[in-house]
């Protein structure tokens, strides 16, 4: 399987066929699928996580009630469900007749994925924000939705923020799933090269290889602004 | 000014105020004080809609505030208030978390708001730290900074809870101090606290609570000197 012959022979097919571009536009695809999935989850997890921990307006509780309803579903449906059902279901019914990049609709599918799982890291630490800036905002006069934006987010932006990049790492990996229903991820640059040359060992290599260079560029990257902030204001 | 009419509140099955009857004038400072536990905090808190009140009414300026109907973001400018834990926003500065409501809430412009704010700064005499974080100041200078904050809302009433409780003894006085000022500037309060020096110095009334209710008030020095009910006697006894 290791034998020198074997891989001599696979990586002339490699550089002869431009393995290598098909692999470039993997990993352009999954970064960029990640990159709107991250956007997309975010903005998801950012609405969720503020409707289940606010206290609406005395006039509006009934407004916060469906609210927290349609939230609570959209979670569980979520954390319920396998994420490759969910991106088929998006891919294949939802968005199958809207005209889109592959990478867009593959970024909204995982983004609805992923917002679920980010709401839940919003809401802890938006609730791990010392109730008294709460309390010291509103006794200022500023509504809840203002204190929220000014006060307590940027804050809690701060403390979440490595758990986040986690997030989009995890997002990385598991965008590998696309390549089952059409997209041209890295993965699919694998499992192209396999069925083009017979050969597993090397693409499966190459592949392990990729996604690892990736995230962990990315988790250093995350170490250095965890480092920067600590350093930082506060 | 502030009216209280049948006050209770309960959280669940713990009635932490048992009807309150008060009304606090314009210019007075009532100073509230008790043993731990007997509601004076939550008290404090239900004026500014800080807790819900569970029954009884809250009049300011004549505005029930347990009105349902009304905005009580807008009651709010009107009532400062200052937290044991100061409670400034960490993440901005000095500057910044006094601008901030004047700027957001009043529509004020930065500018205006700014000369404001130093206004407030020298009166505190913190000036020089406009620009800093709050985590560089200490627990006395942080309590200034809150009371500047809240003041530039330009509030009709001030609300104190504890403001010296979290506070090393050596910093006490300094935030004392601009209490004092204000209160001989005419501004109305209301002040819960341990310190019974302060509070028979400043204060025009004393209240004194137990177990939910206003057991005894009165001129301070009357009450402190003279308390009628028993219970007032062995709490002053015990800290005095």
């Amino acid at each position: 399987m290791f034998s020198y012959e074997t891989m001599i022979a696979f990586f002339n097919t490699f550089i002869e066929r431009k393995y290598y571009m098909t692999l470039l536009s993997g990993i352009q695809e999954t970064l960029l699928m990640t990159a709107i999935a991250t956007v997309i989850g975010l903005i998801i997890g950012i609405f969720v996580a503020i409707i289940q921990v606010s206290e609406f307006p005395r006039k509006l509780k009934w407004l916060e009630k469906i609210l927290k309803g349609i939230a609570k579903l959209y979670v569980d449906i979520i954390r319920g469900t396998p994420a490759i059902v969910q991106v088929s279901f998006i891919w294949l019914v939802v968005l199958a007749d809207v005209v889109m990049a592959r990478p867009v609709v593959g970024g909204i599918s995982f983004g609805i994925n992923s917002g679920a799982y980010m709401a839940e890291l919003i809401r802890a630490g938006i609730q791990g924000i010392d109730k008294g800036q709460m309390e010291a905002g509103r006794s200022l006069g500023l509504s809840y939705f203002q204190t929220m934006k000014l006060i307590i987010i940027p804050q809690a932006f701060r403390q979440m923020l490595p758990a986040l990049v986690s997030e989009f790492i995890v997002l990385i990996k598991e965008t590998a799933v696309i390549g089952m229903i059409g997209g041209r991820d890295i993965m699919r640059a694998g499992n192209i090269m396999m069925s083009d040359t017979g050969s597993f060992i090397w693409p499966i290599l190459i592949v392990t290889i990729t996604y690892l260079v990736l995230t962990s560029t990315f988790t250093m990257i995350m170490r250095v602004i965890e480092k920067r902030m600590n350093k930082g204001r506060f | 000014m502030i009216e209280v009419k049948g006050l209770c509140k309960s959280f669940g099955d713990l009635k932490v105020l048992k009807g309150i009857d008060d009304s606090i004038n314009k210019g007075k400072v009532v100073v509230v004080i008790g043993p731990s536990g007997s509601g004076k905090s939550t008290y404090l808190r239900c004026i500014n809609y800080m807790e819900e009140a569970t029954q009884g009414q809250i009049l300011i300026d004549g505005v029930d505030i347990t009105d349902k109907s009304i905005d009580i973001n807008e009651i709010r400018q009107k009532v400062g208030m200052v937290f044991q834990h100061f409670n400034l926003f960490p993440h901005m500065t000095v500057l910044e978390n006094i601008t901030l409501a004047p700027i957001q809430v009043k529509k004020m412009s930065e500018e205006e708001a700014k000369q404001i704010a130093y206004k407030l700064l020298d009166k505190v005499g913190l000036k020089e730290k406009a620009n800093e974080y709050p985590n560089k100041l200490s627990g006395g200078q942080k309590q200034r900074i809150a009371i500047a904050r809240a003041l530039a809302m330009n509030p009709e009433v001030m609300l104190f809870d504890e403001p010296t409780s979290a506070l090393d003894p050596e910093m006490v006085k300094e935030v004392l101090e601009v209490i004092k000022e204000l209160a001989q500037e005419g501004m109305t309060m209301m002040i819960v606290t341990h310190e019974m020096g302060f509070a028979k110095e400043v204060g025009t009334r004393l209240v004194f609570m137990d177990e939910g209710k206003i057991l005894e008030q009165g001129n301070p020095k009357e009450v402190f000197e003279n308390p009628k009910e028993e219970r007032t006697k062995l709490f002053l006894s015990k800290v005095l």
